[in-house]
This record gives C-alpha cells, structure tokens and sequence, in this order.
C-alpha cells in the first residue's frame, strides 16, 4: 500500500504538467487579427522624464503592502493595481472604443469552439530581467494557478473551472482554451491570462513566504528599484522597454521614476500635496473639492483642479428591499418606498449637487444600457396612493402608518459611517411619507455579510462595476431565498429568470445588449431595487507642471493620481512633468508671482 | 426607609460636604442639569409649545403627532411649525405660533438648496451652535446627547452597584471558599479585555440602549467588590456587628441594616467618578462607531463628526467644551465628597 502511494506520489507532478498545457497545431482556417487602426489617445508631444510623488495604495486609504507578490495571503490589497499594471496582458481594450488592441500579443484569433482563443506573442517581449517571454511562461501560470502552493483558493477554482489548457504551438505562438462558450470580444476578456516567469518561480510548499519581498521579473514600463519596508516603494521607468514603440503605448509611461510614500491619513497626505511634495491628489469628494481645494495654491495658479467625466459602467449604488420580508412581498409597499426615498435631497444637500442620480442597475454599458429608465422620484401623492392600495392607508399617532396595529416600519442595514450624513436625510424624509427606517450601522465586512445572509431588510449597499452587468447573481431566482449569494433583494421572478438565461446564453451582441435592456425594465418594474447615485466623474488637484493630452483622459480612465499604475488597463501613465514648468513654478512661488488660477471641467465623455 | 437612616456621623458628612462650595455648587448645577434635561422636549424642540389656530389651542410639545391639514397645510406628516409661524405671523390675526427656545429637534436635518451642511452658528435661524455634517442643529444634538449619556451613565451606576456591592459584601462577610472562588473568578473577568468584546458584539449585532448597559455592567462590575469586601471584612469584625450576631440577627439583618449604611461612605465616594466614567465611556464608543446606533445624538458621535471637519470648529468646540465643563463639575463633586467623608477626620479608635 505504501509502495503504491509513493508510486502514485512521483507519477503526479508527470500528470500535473499534462493537465496544464499541451502540444497542438493550429487550425487550418485560422484568421489572424491584429487592430491599429484605432485612434490614439496619449499625446505625441509628451516629454519624458522627472519624478512622480504618491502614496502607497492611493492617498485615501495609504498604507504598506504587506506582501509584493500578487497572488496568495494577503495579496489583494489596493497596491497590487501597480503591480499587475507591469504584468501585461495579451490584449487590452482600447480605453475609448472597447476593441481589443495589441499588448503582449501581436496578432490573435478565435477558434471554431467558440472556447479557444490563440496568439502570436511579440518576438520582442522580455521580461525585466532580460529572459525573452515564451509560450511556456503562459503554461506555467496555469500551472502556478491551479497549484496549491500560492494558497489561493478563489484563483485554484476559478483557473481550474474556466480555463481547460493552454495549448503551445510554438515558443511565440500559444492559445488558452476555455471551459465555456465566449462571444470574441467577451474571450478577451474571460480567457486572458498575464504569463508568469518560469524562471524565476520555484513552487513549494514555501513559495508563499519565500517569494513575499522578492520583486518578481516583470514585462510593462516600470520596474520596482527600491523597496524601504513600511516607508517607501520607488519604480524606475525601464529606458529600453521593449514595447515602447508600440502604438498604444507610444508616448505614455513618461515620468522616470514613480515613488510611493506611506502617508497613512489623508489630511497629512494633503497638507504634503499642498507643501508640493505630491504631484497631485484625489479631491473627487465634495468636501475637498469645494472646501479643502481652495486657498493661497490654487489663487496664484500653482495648483489646478481638473473635473473629468467618464462614460464607463457605473457601480451600482441603491437600496435592496428584501422580497422574503413580509411586508416587501407586496408589489405596491415596494413601489411605495420606491416613492418615499428622497434621493434627490440627499443629492442636493449633502452631496451638494454634484453626485447624479442613478436611474438604473446598469448604468454606462453602451447599447446595453436602456437610458430611457428613470428612478422613480420622491412624490408623497405617489408614495400615499400605492401605500394606501397595500393597505397602509391609516397613520397612527406618532405620524407613522399602521395597519392591523403594526406600525410601517423597516431597517436599513449599511456598512459606512461616512454614510450616516446621507441615511439619516432619508430616514427623516421617509417620516413625511409615513414611513419609519430604523438604522442598522454595522463595519463593513459585517454589513455584506449580513446582507449575504439575507438578514436585512433593506440593503444599503453598492457594487463595484463590471465590464458586464451583473444580472445573474444579483436578479437570478436561483439566487434567491438562499445565503452567500448576491442577491440582496431575493428577486425570484420566473419571467426575470428566463430574460437572463437568455442574456447569458445569447451569442449576437446585438441581441445580448436588446435582452439586456429588457432586463433593466424587467428590474425596474418589480421595484425592489432603489438606484440611488453616481458619480460619473473623478476630480484632482494636481500641481501646475504635470502636463495632461487632450482630452486628459478617456472614456474609461479612473482617477490617474490614485492609479497612477492601473492593471489590465490601457489608460495609465497618460500625463508627463514638464521640468521646465517646476523650475518656473517654483521660482515663482519664492517671488511671490502669480499665474492665472485654472480649474478644468472636461466633458468630453459626458453622458447626455 | 427606616432600614436604611443614615447614622448622625454620616449627616455630619453631608453638612460637611455642603460647606464645600465649589463641590456643593457643581452637585447643584449638575442636579438642576439632569432634572431639566428630563423636560429638553420644552426648551430644545421643532414642535411648538403653544399654538393658537382659529380660536383653537394646541400644545404639541407632548403627546400625537398633529399633520399639516390640521393647520390648513397640505401635508399629513408632522406639520413644521417654524413655517406655521411665520405664515400666520404673516396674516396677521390673532393666531400665533410660540415656539421653544431652540427650535430644532436633534433628528432633522435642516436643509436648504445652495447652503450646505455644516453651517456656523445663526441667531438669525436659531441654529445657535451651528449645524452639523447633515445639517442637524448642534444645540439640540447636544442637550439630548447630554440627557442620554447622563441617564446612560446613571442606569450602569446603578447595575454596576447592586451587582457589585452585593457580591463584594457577601465576599467579605461570609469569606472563607465563597470569597477565595469569587476572588479568583474576578480576577479572570478583569482580564477580558472589554473594549474589544463590545467592539465584537457591536459589529455583529446593533446594540441598543439596553443592551449596551447590559454589556457595559457585564464586564464592570468587578470594580466595586474589592472595596466593598475590604470595608465589610473590616466591619463584621467590630463589635457591634459580633452583638447583633449574639443577639441572634440573621445574616441579611446584619447586612442591610448594619454593615451597608457604615458602608455608605466608601460608596458615596465613588459615585462622582463612576458617573464620569460612564460617561466617558460611552462617548469614547459612540466615536469609534460601537455605541449607540445612529442616529441617536450623542457626544462622542459629535466628536467624531468635529474631528473630522476640524474647519467647522463649531462642532468640534462645542462638544469639547461641554465635555470639559461637566466633567470638571463631576470632578469637583467627586473631591468635595471625598474630601467630606474622609475617614481620617471622623474615625476614632478606641
């Protein structure tokens, strides 16, 4: 028996490497594709050179990776953005037209499966350390995400069940084949995997600490050249990249070097901004845009403020009535809330006008998004009418409706206390209808996992934005009456059901953006989901020699101070600091001289 | 009452403590303080004390809430009375409207469309502290958060002492393995370290008023034993308590009636700075966002909010300022009783 197992032991890493990769040959029909005929979005009179200053993580929220690697314990923190903004995919999509355009891969093309996506790796491609990038290094991290040795359980799973092989024809031409059946462009999407360097890896059951300071060889513009543990993290810009002429990449990855400072509280990070010893900082929150960006910098012009709209899927914010509750079983109490949340208040009061109103759960998807849906506003007559027709039509003596001597009452469950400003609007609001919240602050990680659990009544919650709408597991009825799943409102409706089934299934993208439009309606008609804001924009200070293209931005950039490196993204690193600018500007600022003050609102990219 | 009459020395405490007059002054402030704070509703307040309509009075303060139509307004929720009143006030008839003092209540948030929240303190819209981040006025925020913290503090006195001084006494005056195992076990309770077990307890469930003084004298009962042990050890053994034991007292007369008042000292004593602790206490949770669920007002939730928007200095002034002034009060309390019932001065031994 031992003998056996020892037997079975050694055979096991023979097979492993089978069950990752394998020999093949391309098909006979193949097309290949390549895309430069997209616009381009740097700007060719950018100037290289001279430092960029940040925060660690982003200066909302800074502090020190607790690990360089990025897989395994501990890895998911808001620092790895830049560093898998170094490791480069095959494909990116063009940040403006949503087309796939070439990043490790040159040229690629689709199988007839409908599950296989090949490519022709650049010839060029090296890796940091001057090892050319190969098929291999693709099979191998298929192999390091399925292995156990990264302790990394979500990508085990998801790299076990989505992906089948990488199939190598030879060193400069791989393909990844796929569990299930992909649009094209959804396959650049769903069968992308960054290669990993073969040699550099060596797993083990130690891989995890041996490998938590080590700076792992990388592909993109930038390298990390020096790390001061809980200080201090600096790229070095490589020289002679080996993808610096390529068309989407010309004239991007300016600045020398990047330095990452920890400055853990933001008001500090913000007083180092004002000192100039940051480039530029984040002030997308009505507070600092209005209150905190103002003073001596921005009067005399050494600081400007940019305000840029994107046009990108929005993160869902809202409210979720949970359908399992009693009183949310009924469709007109639902369409009653849905009347009694004065949004708008909040919206012009507290946020000060200048978040938007969402009006659906999928907002900024293109075709997809039906933009004739509008939330339904804040209208007491509304909220009486469908409230009374529940059955909710009496108001006891303290002002709140009752009906067979219970009293209209729900709980909101959220998970900020930064939020509280906006809530308690709502709750005060909800009284003129009739209608008593109670609220439920919980941390962060206690409120989603309440929520999970289905133990709200209503979630105030939000979700991140995808490059799809979530519709499956936030509106399936598979997903409902059931905890650990995301849907918060416990939307079971057959007629739902079989609209996303379809969504899912639907090949032509066409018909995929009309079905989900209709699902929008569908959402919106069963009323369980209150959409509550967006916010389309991201606002910076930034000092007045960091130099930006025109339009500073595209239609999917995130705010670029705090990703200033952004994974799987092909917007970053888009400004430049003109030095001669900072010598004039800081001449200036011992002279006392002026120049005019400038505040930029670009709506290039601006919905409506 | 006649179990527990308070014997001539400990008058003579009291008259003692009255001479003091810093400590006298501030027990009488602060008692006028909490007894008044039970009436906030008619000084601090968005409801109306009187209103005169079409030869009808009304004094909403107290009792239903009365809708808008009742008033010709064409709403059913809870009418605004500010508005009320400058309406009428603008007809000019013999209808009137009379206000509270501060005519704001701690929950809604005064709004209006091009001024934003926080706003600086206005006689003009008697926001006389000024209005908070979602634009709740201070004043009100403040004298309600007073109110909750006092009887908050109060209520956990009271738990905290009963549970306490009972088991400390009965620690002292049975001893022996009764008070080696309570001794032992306080000394392991001690250790839990309570801010993380209500920090646990408050992420899962949302405590409540009562809940939190539950959990509050969960872990802070302890304190009190230890005194209370000595100070009945040191009495059973006096020789009045060994006469009533000879006259045949059971062990409940002896406690009550004769160990507990010449115990009373050692209590009294300690009240001041419990009440000051507690707090304390409950400020310090409700800032870091494990107190009182929103949107109760309270201190330390005032606090955090003028920490954080150290620009609108009116929160973050007013609250501070508060603090210092009634936890300088307790502090005088609590050394003018010390002061009065310091054993040293009354003690004889013979």
């Amino acid at each position: 028996m031992k003998s056996l197992l020892v037997a079975l032991l050694l055979a096991a890493p023979a097979a492993a490497q089978n069950a990752h990769w394998e020999k093949a040959a391309l098909p006979a029909n193949i097309k290949w594709v390549t895309n430069d005929a997209d616009p381009l979005y740097a700007d060719p009179g950018a100037k290289k050179g001279g430092t960029f200053r940040t925060c660690a993580g982003g200066c909302l929220a800074s502090s020190f990776p607790l690990t360089l690697r990025t897989v395994g314990p501990d890895s998911n923190d808001s620092f790895r953005t830049a560093l898998l903004a170094n490791q480069m995919s095959m494909t990116y999509y063009h940040p403006n037209t949503r087309n796939p355009i070439p990043g490790l891969a040159t040229h690629w093309a689709y199988g007839d499966d409908d599950k296989t996506i090949y490519y022709k790796i650049n010839p060029k491609a090296v890796w940091s350390d001057g090892v050319p990038v190969t098929a291999m290094d693709f099979a191998f991290a298929l192999e390091m995400m399925r292995s156990k040795d990264i302790v990394a359980p979500w990508y085990n799973e998801y790299y076990s069940t989505k992906f089948d092989k990488i199939l190598i024809i030879d060193d400069h031409t791989v393909a990844f084949r796929g569990t299930e059946k992909k649009n094209h462009n959804d396959m650049h999407y769903f069968y992308d995997l960054n290669p990993r360097p073969r040699h550099f890896h060596k797993l083990g059951p130690d891989w995890v600490r041996d490998y938590n300071w080590k700076v792992e060889p990388n592909t993109g513009a930038y390298q990390i050249s020096k790390v001061e543990k809980g200080k201090e993290i600096v790229f070095e810009r490589k020289k002679d990249w080996w993808a610096k002429d390529l068309k989407y990449f010309k004239n991007r990855h300016n600045v020398d070097r990047i330095v990452m400072t920890v400055i853990r509280d933001p008001n500090i990070a913000y007083e180092h901004f004002k000192k100039g010893q940051l480039e530029g900082f984040p002030i997308t929150t009505p507070q600092y845009w209005h209150e905190k960006a103002t003073g001596d910098i921005y009067d005399k012009g050494y600081a400007h403020k940019l305000w840029f709209y994107e046009d990108r899927p929005q993160p869902e914010y809202g409210m979720w009535l949970n359908q399992d509750v009693e009183l949310f079983k009924d469709l007109n109490v639902r369409l009653g809330f849905q009347h009694a949340m004065n949004v708008e208040k909040v919206l012009k009061t507290v946020l000060r006008g200048d978040y938007e109103r969402l009006n659906s759960n999928a907002e900024g998807y293109g075709k997809a998004t039906d933009r004739t849906i509008k939330a339904r506003a804040f209208d007491l007559k509304l909220a009486d009418e469908y409230l009374a027709k529940a059955g909710w039509g009496k108001r006891g003596d303290d002002g709140i409706r009752v009906k067979d001597g219970k009293r209209l009452t729900a709980r909101v469950t959220y998970g900020a206390a930064a939020h509280t400003d906006r809530v308690v609007v709502l709750k005060e609001e909800a009284k003129k209808a009739g209608i008593e919240l109670t609220l439920q602050l919980l941390d962060s990680a206690a409120a989603f996992k309440n929520n999970l659990e289905k133990k709200h009544e209503i979630a105030y919650s939000g979700w991140g934005a995808q490059d799809q709408p979530e519709y499956w597991g936030q509106y399936h009825g598979k997903n409902a009456h059931k905890p650990q799943t995301n849907n918060f409102s416990n939307t079971d409706d057959p007629k739902l059901d079989k609209m996303i089934d379809d969504w899912r299934a639907e090949f032509s993208e066409t018909k995929k953006a009309e079905l989900s439009r209709a699902i929008q309606r569908r959402i919106w008609e069963i009323g369980a989901y209150i959409p509550t804001w967006k916010v389309p924009y991201w606002r910076i200070a930034y000092w007045r020699w960091l130099k930006w293209p025109k339009p500073p931005g595209t239609k999917t950039s995130d705010d670029p101070i705090t990703y200033v490196l952004k994974e799987s993204d092909a917007w970053d690193g888009m400004f430049w600091v003109d030095e001669d600018a900072k010598r004039e500007t800081m001449e200036a600022m011992k002279a006392g001289k002026a120049f005019p003050p400038v505040t930029i609102v670009d709506k290039t990219y601006k919905e409506d | 009452m006649s179990r527990f009459r308070l014997d001539p020395l400990t008058r003579k405490k009291f008259a003692r403590f009255a001479r003091i007059r810093r400590g006298y002054w501030s027990a009488v402030i602060l008692a006028a303080a909490i007894g008044l704070s039970f009436f906030s509703e008619v000084f601090v307040n968005s409801r109306a004390l009187v209103v005169r309509y079409q030869g009808r009075w009304y004094f909403p303060t107290y009792g239903a809430v009365i809708p808008g139509k009742t008033f010709g307004l064409d709403y059913e929720y809870e009418t605004n009375y500010r508005r009320l009143k400058a309406e009428l006030a603008a007809k000019s008839g013999s209808d009137f409207v009379l206000l509270a003092p501060a005519p704001y209540n701690a929950y809604e948030n005064d709004l209006q469309e091009g001024i934003y929240p926080p706003t600086a303190p206005s006689f003009a819209d008697g926001h006389y502290l000024g209005t908070d981040t979602s634009g709740r006025d201070v004043l009100a925020r403040l004298v309600y958060g007073f109110r909750t913290a006092i009887i908050f503090s109060l209520l956990l006195l009271m738990c905290n002492y009963t549970v306490g001084i009972s088991i400390g006494c009965a620690m002292g005056y049975f001893g022996g393995l009764f008070d080696l195992l309570f001794q032992r076990l306080i000394e392991v309770w001690s250790n839990v370290p309570f801010l993380y077990v209500i920090i646990i307890v408050a992420s899962i469930m949302v405590p409540n008023f009562f809940s939190l003084v539950f959990i509050m004298m969960f872990f802070g009962w302890m304190g009190m034993t230890w005194y209370m042990r000595t100070v009945t050890y040191k009495q059973r053994e006096r020789e009045y308590v060994l006469a009533a034991r000879a006259l045949g007292a059971s062990d409940a007369y002896i406690i009550f009636r004769h160990i507990l008042p010449n115990t009373i000292s050692v209590i009294v004593t300690f009240i001041p700075f419990s009440v000051s602790g507690g707090i304390v206490a409950l400020t310090s949770l409700d800032y870091l966002g494990f107190g009182l669920p929103p949107p109760t007002p309270s201190w330390g939730e005032l606090l955090r909010q003028g920490t954080n928007h150290l620009d609108a200095s009116w929160i973050v002034l007013s609250v501070v300022l508060s603090m210092i002034v009634l936890l300088t009060m307790v502090t005088f309390v609590g050394e003018a009783i010390r002061e009065a019932f310091d054993p040293r001065r009354h003690t004889v031994y013979e």
